[in-house]
């Protein structure tokens, strides 16, 4: 016996007529109907399709919002939303149910709306005896833009404790002529997507290639500068739209990833034209740095409350509106920018050049045939010493500089990790990424807290000094102090984070990964 | 879990309409609720057409849990599920007689479903029995729906002094007046007399014949006539007592 309430779905044709088969008297069912029906059915997910790799439906029709276990079909979770948002965050649905599986799903990015498909529904409950509803019954017509007939899917709910029911009617069912097959959701879920004209996309930040390590170093590095720079170009259409704030920071994560490789493999490109693309992407990170602090604060925008006493959160309100006007004058101006012919220009150019695949001359560029395993190695255990030379040295009150340049030489080490990653044995990789991590937390913790601390005071210097201003600069004191004070805490949690990193066991772990090639 | 048991020594007071109302109102706003059906009569498990299974029967119920949770049936709204009364359960009284605790064996009967069911209703059968004190063991709140007349007010002194006999908690105990006819003076002297004192909840359900007609809807009258006067009354009573259950 079915006792799951797990729903059943089927693939029916168009002629399928529900009340025919529920016709005779010895069939101890009848139908009740609803009136039919058209729902648009609207699906949405990250960019990066979070939802889908958690195997999680979003989906928005009659009215609701739901979430769905795309392995079963069963609803995590529903709320009303009667707007039809084009995308939307997790923190903007009130709903707790629903909203903490989409947190769970993503914090940062926004849920977007990828498609929508008409459909066309007819609702049944099927009555026993009693007039007691025992299942019930969805015929949903799913029509495709295109010129293909439309999909017609049966859905069969189950009422606990009907599962013999159930069976019975399961069976009526496959008995019908128009009957095609039995399936799942997860074929629901496809034959809608497919009517949408949308299908599941692959996106990482970080990248995927497969590198031989017998290939040379420059065959290497181009291909790794190529896969960043589609990185670069995915997320720059999607800037402008002010849709989340990850389009900026994996933009800005790519551009540093670049400019960490260009830094780090020296004697492999020609002197001057690696210096002029060095620059240039130097300046194209500058130009996005006070987008992303301005982004950073508005998502933090209720922790930086919350350090407030409640009588003084309400005064912060000014900070934040003035933000989100100069965030939206800065976006405005930035997005202007990507689309300017300096900067389409000046990206043709860098792709040609990462095109180009005849060597450079053995004389500017000596380093430009070695083996890219040779030079991970090397690059690696030069990275990897250089975070424990200076990170041994940093003295015992921990100062802003030290910290600071420690910072820059864990995140070169951390590109460096990701870049050669699939040269190594992916288990020891994570090992030292994971020792590796909590030390760039307590330094990135760190680092961001001084930055706030400094934006504030440089607000607060510019501030004008009239009476109306009082609540207003007071509650900024306020927020300077509590940073601070979190800021020091951080601090001096620094020396037993490093600690971590820089000990026999993760000596050994760096041997094992570095001796694959040595 | 908050279990809430719909209780009263006398009959014919409104337990089962106040039950399947209240029950049905606490599943609107979302987590899932239960009503055990515990009288013989079966009226609340009539009134949303549901039939006991074949094999259930009162020695099922008292092995508890997992016989408990295979025998619960959906209602036809979302979120509002029922363990239906079968007629065995006239012996529950005797059964539980063989029992080692019998007070205390529907609270550890239930305990398993406290993951499933925020909130459990139990539609009681009248008289005291061991069977009532056993729902009193495992209640966190005993509603006792009372007529405005002075039988009705006897039980419930009748009710207090068990409870204070038997050491029980008498904080639980909630009276409340229903089938309020204002026309009769009895009615209104009573229900202003007693009508939010201790113990007693403030709203009133009045009369109203379309309570009766639920066996005729076999529905929830809050669900097919929200706007009966009873059904408004029970809105409200469900807002003051989910307030003092969330307290």
């Amino acid at each position: 016996m079915n006792t799951s309430l797990d729903p059943l779905f089927f693939f029916v044709s168009d002629t399928f007529d529900l009340p025919l088969l529920f016709k005779g008297k010895h069939i101890p069912f009848s139908l009740q109907a609803a009136p039919q029906k058209n729902e648009t059915i609207r699906f949405f997910d990250t960019f990066d399709w979070k939802g889908w790799s958690q195997k999680k439906a979003i989906v928005h029709y009659g009215s609701r919002l739901r979430i769905v276990e795309i392995k079963n079909g069963r609803e995590l979770g529903s709320a009303s939303l009667r707007k039809k948002p084009q995308n939307f965050f997790a923190g903007n649905i009130a709903e707790k149910t629903i909203a903490s599986r989409l947190l769970d799903i993503s914090k940062l990015r926004a849920f977007i709306c990828f498609g929508t498909v008409e459909t066309e529904v007819k609702r049944w409950r099927v009555l026993d005896e009693n007039q007691k509803t025992v299942a019930s019954i969805e015929l949903r017509s799913i029509q495709s833009n295109s010129e293909e007939p439309a999909t017609i899917a049966l859905k069969l709910s189950p009422i606990r404790g009907y599962g013999k029911e159930l069976e019975t009617i399961a069976e009526r069912l496959q008995q019908s002529s128009d009957y095609k097959e039995k399936s799942n959701f997860l074929d629901f879920y496809t034959a809608v997507l497919a009517a949408t004209g949308t299908t599941p996309a692959y996106y990482s930040p970080k990248p995927s290639l497969k590198l031989k390590p017998g290939n040379t170093i420059h065959e290497s590095a181009r291909q790794l500068l190529l896969s960043t720079l589609e990185v670069i170009h995915i997320n720059e259409q999607w800037i402008p739209q002010n849709i989340d704030t990850e389009f900026l920071h994996d933009y800005r994560v790519a551009i540093r990833r670049t400019r960490s490789i260009l830094a780090q493999l020296k004697g492999i490109f020609p002197h001057e034209e690696l210096y002029r693309y060095k620059q240039a992407f130097r300046e194209l990170g500058k130009r996005t740095n006070n987008l992303r602090d301005q982004d950073v604060y508005l998502i933090q925008a209720k922790k930086f409350k919350d350090l407030l006493p409640v009588t003084m959160r309400d005064s912060l309100d000014p900070f934040f509106a003035d933000l989100r006007n100069r965030h939206r004058k800065e976006l405005r101006n930035f997005s202007r920018y990507l689309g300017s012919e300096k900067y389409r220009h000046f990206m043709k150019e860098w792709e040609s050049f990462l095109k180009n695949e005849t060597l450079p001359d053995s004389k500017t560029t000596p380093d430009a045939e070695k083996k890219t395993s040779e030079v991970a190695v090397s690059t690696i255990q030069k990275a990897w010493k250089k975070v424990i030379r200076h990170g041994r040295s940093v003295s015992r009150i921990a100062t802003d500089t030290e910290l600071h340049a420690l910072r820059l030489d864990c995140k070169k080490l951390r590109y460096l990790l990701e870049f050669y990653a699939s040269l190594f044995p992916a288990k020891t990789l994570l090992n030292i990424v994971r020792q590796l991590k909590t030390l760039q937390d307590n330094l990135g913790t760190f680092v961001d807290l001084s930055v706030q601390q400094n934006y504030l005071n440089d607000y607060l210097s510019h501030l004008e000094s009239t009476t109306h201003n009082i609540p207003f600069a007071a509650s900024l004191g306020g927020l300077v102090t509590a940073l601070h004070h979190e800021r020091e805490n951080v601090r001096s949690h620094f020396h037993s984070a490093f600690d971590v990193f820089d000990k026999p066991e993760t000596e050994a772990l760096f041997n094992q990964l570095l001796n694959k090639y040595r | 879990m908050k279990t809430i048991a719909l209780y009263s020594i006398k009959g014919g007071v409104g337990k089962t309409a106040s039950a399947v109302n209240l029950a049905y109102l606490s599943s609107l706003a979302a987590p899932p609720t239960l009503i055990c059906d515990l009288d013989p009569q079966g009226a609340s498990s009539f009134y949303f057409r549901i039939v006991p299974n074949k094999k259930y029967s009162s020695k099922k119920f008292l092995k508890g849990n997992k016989k408990i949770y295979d025998n619960i049936k959906g209602t036809d709204y979302d979120n509002l599920d029922l363990l239906p009364a079968d007629f065995s359960y006239r012996n529950l009284d005797i059964e539980l007689q063989e029992e080692k605790k019998p007070q205390k064996k529907l609270k550890s009967n239930i305990q398993e479903l406290n993951t499933e069911y925020p909130y459990i209703f139990f539609d009681c059968p009248p008289n005291l029995t061991l069977l009532s004190e056993s729902v009193f063991t495992a209640s966190d709140f005993i509603l006792v729906p009372l007529i405005p007349t002075t039988l009705s007010l006897r039980t419930f002194e009748q009710l207090l002094a068990f409870f204070k006999t038997n050491k029980l908690d008498t904080s639980k105990i909630r009276g409340f007046f229903t089938m309020f006819e204002r026309r009769k003076a009895m009615h209104r002297d009573i229900v202003e007399e007693y009508c939010g004192k201790k113990r007693f909840l403030n709203r009133i359900i009045p009369y109203n014949s379309e309570v009766e007609k639920m066996g005729i809807y076999r529905a929830p009258l809050n669900a097919v006539r929200p706007n009966a006067p009873a059904a408004i009354a029970y809105k409200e009573l469900w807002e003051e007592l989910s307030n003092e259950i969330d307290r």
